[in-house]
């Protein structure tokens, strides 16, 4: 186990260099540059150069990448001061250190990550896997069919009902907004209770589906119905084979969606005016603010790559048969 | 501060793409007229190009007057799209920046308005408005007395000498350049690189300050505009005492009547009364609430749905400088309880088709295109009747020497183009020559008006290829020297009442280069002539050389089809009272608010 977790820890930061420098690269290409959209109105050669000595633009590309990629290891120094490791540079647009802005953030993320996941998994892996036990009762039909119409739906479109009937109609609820859960719990919960369950609602139609798909494969597997033939009841089986083979696949989309979200909820948090990583991301991109949409890409892809870590440790814990080689 | 392009225009994009939504004139709406009112914005009009006046030490004096019926107490919410791009005053250009600077920090003379809309320049940290000698070369501020920041340090004329001499080192390039350029000329970094840190100062002959009260400018040339130039939010007062250089960005100490409480950069911004600023020193500013929150990453069509609502805390909500969205203006319009709340009134930008004048040689097929525009469709690609109004000159409504009545192309008659008159222009020119290329952003609105170029001008038989531009990037694209284009639209306003802000940047010869904003590629001998003219002139005289060189350029050289005036249209909550426009700032008057119920 150990030698697997190395082994895949050291590709992954193989992985994530290669994502750094790929993402570095593409944004250098681009035909234009920051130093170009800053200088407005006023601008001149003088100018232009001035920004880009400003923002360390005038220096050689391998030189601002190597920077960069160092960086994160051993921090950088900046005439705003120093940026300790894991540096991920000073944003172009507002000046501030990435990592310390990506960490400011991050909580709005796993607020909607995490509270997401509580809220799909129980509710969508739940019903999808009674729905799978009684198959063709009024509560599979109730919820297979619940599920088709709200995975149809769309975050941007669902967002701004939810929005219409709560908040500015009835007033039932505030605007939404991310109150830390340490200066008020109270807040915290309720500021995030809307995108939370908008943005859960359409996971959860997703993996009721699949849940529920998966369940009736595998209690349909032979091992299942020797289980069954030799006398145990079917709730025993259900729940001591069928139940962890079914989670398979679902872990696989777990790891994936969940890595996913912490990388930024984009189309959640624009439509319910929350400012976590996926709006910093777009800022990011639309501001041609590459230290900042650098970082928040490597943030992105460390849960990808933490997750893949993380779903194949599951395969073994969940299946004995899987080996992690 | 007022062309579409770069960083410092983002905030401006967001302003003006709510202006493209606007009703009419200058006023706070009683909700009683919602149509589209002419005369009425022809009125307003002629209120917002009224010449700026210098105020003498009587107008300079506060307190600033009492707004009938207000009250103290309560925080005032505040929406915003985009979070700001900078806190230091001295990286200040763009109007949200610039409004957020207008409770934070004072300067030596700040604009200020009455009700009816006239604009005068005050002294804010100075005694007046500058007292000019030499003939305008040289001017001479009076700091009033008892002027503390917020840390409680006494404010002295060393600090205004710092606050000029930090824009001259290099962590300040977001700025505007005026003052320095006056000062020092183009390359001004190179005379004094060290911005004042390291003890090295302007020589006195440029910048003086004979004792703690007295600031003396000396110029080589009349700066006459100058109490203007220095009311921008990009020349307030940063205390060399407090001056932490780029960290300065994020922690600014205020000299306003509200400081930073806390600073969540793109996030969120806490202001609380500064008790250190002192309203008998202040003839502009009101501290009625105790503070503001700016709340940023709200969009534009959340806000005015927050604010149509009107329900608990966003009843004391204002929009910064976004405007209503276009989707719910008949939302707003057609309800008198949410239309009262209303500003409205003209942005300063001039919307036109500006012509690559290095590839677009033929001044007749500029005329013809000038001719041929669709002016009331463009408009109605931006939001249809309160999308702006139809320009037929190069002057914005907002600037002084603005002539309605100015119509050589015969714009306001046939604002859907002049066809026949385009036609008999072309005849005879060849077919090469109808062949034109027209960048526009790869936005909603570049769409609309791609189409909208398109129909007009095969109509009279040019041949349109339309290329799209990245839009974030646009202005940089057509910035460029040897772009491949024909023609595209551009805005531009001014930076202070003044057409030296408008004429000069766009039109001036020596703004030919990549990158800089004359973007038509004027180079003409008697507009240079008559810039350098006009900026040597007392404002009455150069008044009517700015509008020789309007006519000149309109009528002989055609840079541009002048195409539409932008206008702003913002919403705020049923608890905010002092709801104004701001016919400089060109949004919700925000030094004038107070809360009707705290």
């Amino acid at each position: 186990m150990l030698q697997f977790i190395l082994r895949r820890t050291v590709g992954a930061l193989v992985t994530l260099f290669l994502i750094g420098a790929a993402t570095f690269f593409l944004f250098v290409a681009a035909p234009s540059d920051y130093a170009s959209l800053a200088c407005g109105k006023d601008c001149s050669p003088q100018r232009l150069e001035d920004i880009r000595q400003a923002l360390g633009l005038n220096l050689p590309i391998a030189q601002q990448f190597w920077d960069f990629m160092s960086g994160i290891f051993m921090g950088r120094d900046f005439p705003t001061g120093h940026c300790s490791a894991p540096c991920l540079g000073q944003s172009f647009y507002s000046g501030d250190m990435v990592w310390n802005t990506i960490m400011d953030r991050f909580p709005t993320t796993l607020t909607l990550t995490a509270g997401g996941a509580v809220v799909f998994l129980v509710v969508g892996v739940g019903a999808g896997m009674i729905s799978a036990y009684k198959r063709g009762s009024m509560l599979d039909k109730f919820a297979t069919g619940t599920s088709m119409v709200l995975s149809s739906f769309q975050i941007y479109f669902l967002g701004p009902i939810v929005l219409w009937i709560f908040v500015y109609s009835t007033g039932w609820m505030d605007n939404p907004q991310y109150t830390p859960i340490t200066q008020d719990p109270w807040g915290w919960f309720t500021g995030m209770l809307l995108p939370t369950l908008v943005m859960a609602s359409i996971f959860t139609a997703q993996y009721t589906r699949m849940a529920r798909s998966s369940m009736i494969e595998q209690l349909a597997e032979e091992h299942v119905r020797t289980a069954r033939a030799k006398g145990m009841s079917r709730k025993y089986v259900f729940y001591r084979y069928a139940w962890r083979g079914a989670l398979i696949p679902i872990v696989t989309v777990l790891g994936i969606d969940l890595s996913s979200m912490l990388g930024g909820a984009v189309v959640t948090e624009l439509t319910f005016s929350l400012q976590g990583i996926g709006r910093l991301a777009v800022d990011g991109a639309i501001h041609k603010d590459l230290p900042m949409t650098m970082g928040v890409m490597l943030f992105g892809a460390f849960f990808i790559l933490i997750f893949n870590i993380l779903t194949d440790i599951a395969y073994a814990w969940i299946d004995p048969r899987v080996r992690l080689s | 501060m007022k062309s579409f392009s770069s960083r410092r225009a983002q905030a401006i994009v967001v302003a003006i793409a709510a202006g493209s939504l606007a009703l009419t004139g200058c006023s706070e709406n009683k909700g009683t007229n919602t149509g589209d009112n002419a005369k009425k914005d022809q009125q307003q009009a002629s209120v917002q190009s009224k010449a700026v006046t210098y105020a003498d030490a009587a107008g300079s004096t506060g307190p600033a007057p009492e707004i009938a019926g207000a009250q103290s107490g309560g925080t005032i919410t505040v929406y915003q799209e985009a979070g700001l791009s900078h806190l230091d005053p001295g990286q200040t250009y763009v109007s949200d920046a610039g409004q957020v600077a207008n409770l934070l920090f004072r300067r030596l003379t700040q604009f200020q308005e009455d009700d009816k809309g006239n604009v005068s320049v005050v002294g804010d940290l100075a005694t007046d408005s500058g007292k000019m000698s030499d003939g305008g070369k040289t001017w001479t501020f009076t700091l009033k007395d008892g002027i503390k920041d917020a840390k409680g340090n006494a404010i002295t004329s060393a600090d205004v000498r710092h606050t000029v001499e930090r824009q001259y080192a290099k962590f300040i390039f977001d700025g505007p350049t005026y003052l320095q350029t006056w000062l020092s000329g183009a390359q001004y970094r190179k005379a004094l690189p060290g911005g004042g840190f390291d003890g090295k100062h302007l020589p006195k002959s440029v910048l003086d300050t004979p004792d703690d009260k007295t600031v003396v400018f000396h110029f080589d040339q009349p700066r006459t505009d100058l109490p203007q130039t220095l009311a921008m939010a990009g020349y307030a007062i940063v205390p060399a005492k407090d001056d932490t250089k780029a960290k300065y960005d994020t922690a600014p100490v205020a000299t306003g009547p509200y400081k930073i409480a806390s600073y969540k950069l793109g996030k969120s911004l806490v202001l609380t009364k500064n008790s250190n600023w002192d309203p008998k020193t202040d003839s502009v500013r009101h501290q009625y609430v105790d503070g503001f929150n700016f709340d940023f990453g709200v969009t534009e069509s959340t806000q005015t749905k927050r604010l149509i609502a009107d329900r608990g805390n966003d009843k004391n909500a204002i929009q910064l400088t976004g405007g209503v969205e276009a989707t719910q203006i008949q939302d707003v319009i057609k309800n008198p309880a949410v239309s009262k709340r209303t500003v409205k009134g003209y942005q300063p930008y001039v919307m036109q088709l500006t012509f690559n004048m290095d590839r677009v040689k033929d001044l007749k097929v500029r005329q013809a295109i000038t001719y041929a525009v669709n002016s009331k469709s463009l408009i109605a690609g931006e939001g249809g009747v309160y999308g702006g109004d139809v320009a037929p000159n190069y002057f914005a409504p907002t600037l002084p020497g603005y002539e309605p009545k100015y119509d050589p192309y015969g714009r306001l008659k046939t604002p859907q183009g002049n066809i026949a008159k385009a036609q008999e222009l072309l005849k005879g020119v060849p077919a090469a020559e109808k062949k034109v290329v027209f960048a526009y952003p790869n936005s909603e609105n570049g769409q609309k008006r791609k189409v909208a170029i398109e129909d007009a001008l095969s109509k009279v038989g040019f041949n349109v290829v339309s290329k799209e531009v990245d839009s974030a990037s646009f202005y940089e694209q057509i910035g460029k020297l040897n772009n491949p284009y024909d023609m595209y639209i551009t805005g531009w306003g001014q930076d202070w009442p003044s057409p030296s802000t408008v004429v000069t940047p766009i039109y001036d010869g020596d703004q030919v280069a990549d990158g800089a904003p004359n973007y038509a590629h004027v180079k003409d001998a008697k507009v240079d002539a008559l810039i350098k003219k006009a900026l040597n002139q007392k404002p009455e005289d150069a008044a009517k050389t700015w509008k020789e060189a309007e006519h000149y350029l309109l009528e002989k050289v055609v840079p541009g089809a002048p195409l539409w005036y932008t206008k702003q249209f913002q919403l705020s909550g049923s608890n905010v009272g002092g709801t104004r426009y701001g016919s400089v700032s060109s949004l919700l008057d925000i030094n004038h608010l107070y809360l009707k119920k705290s």
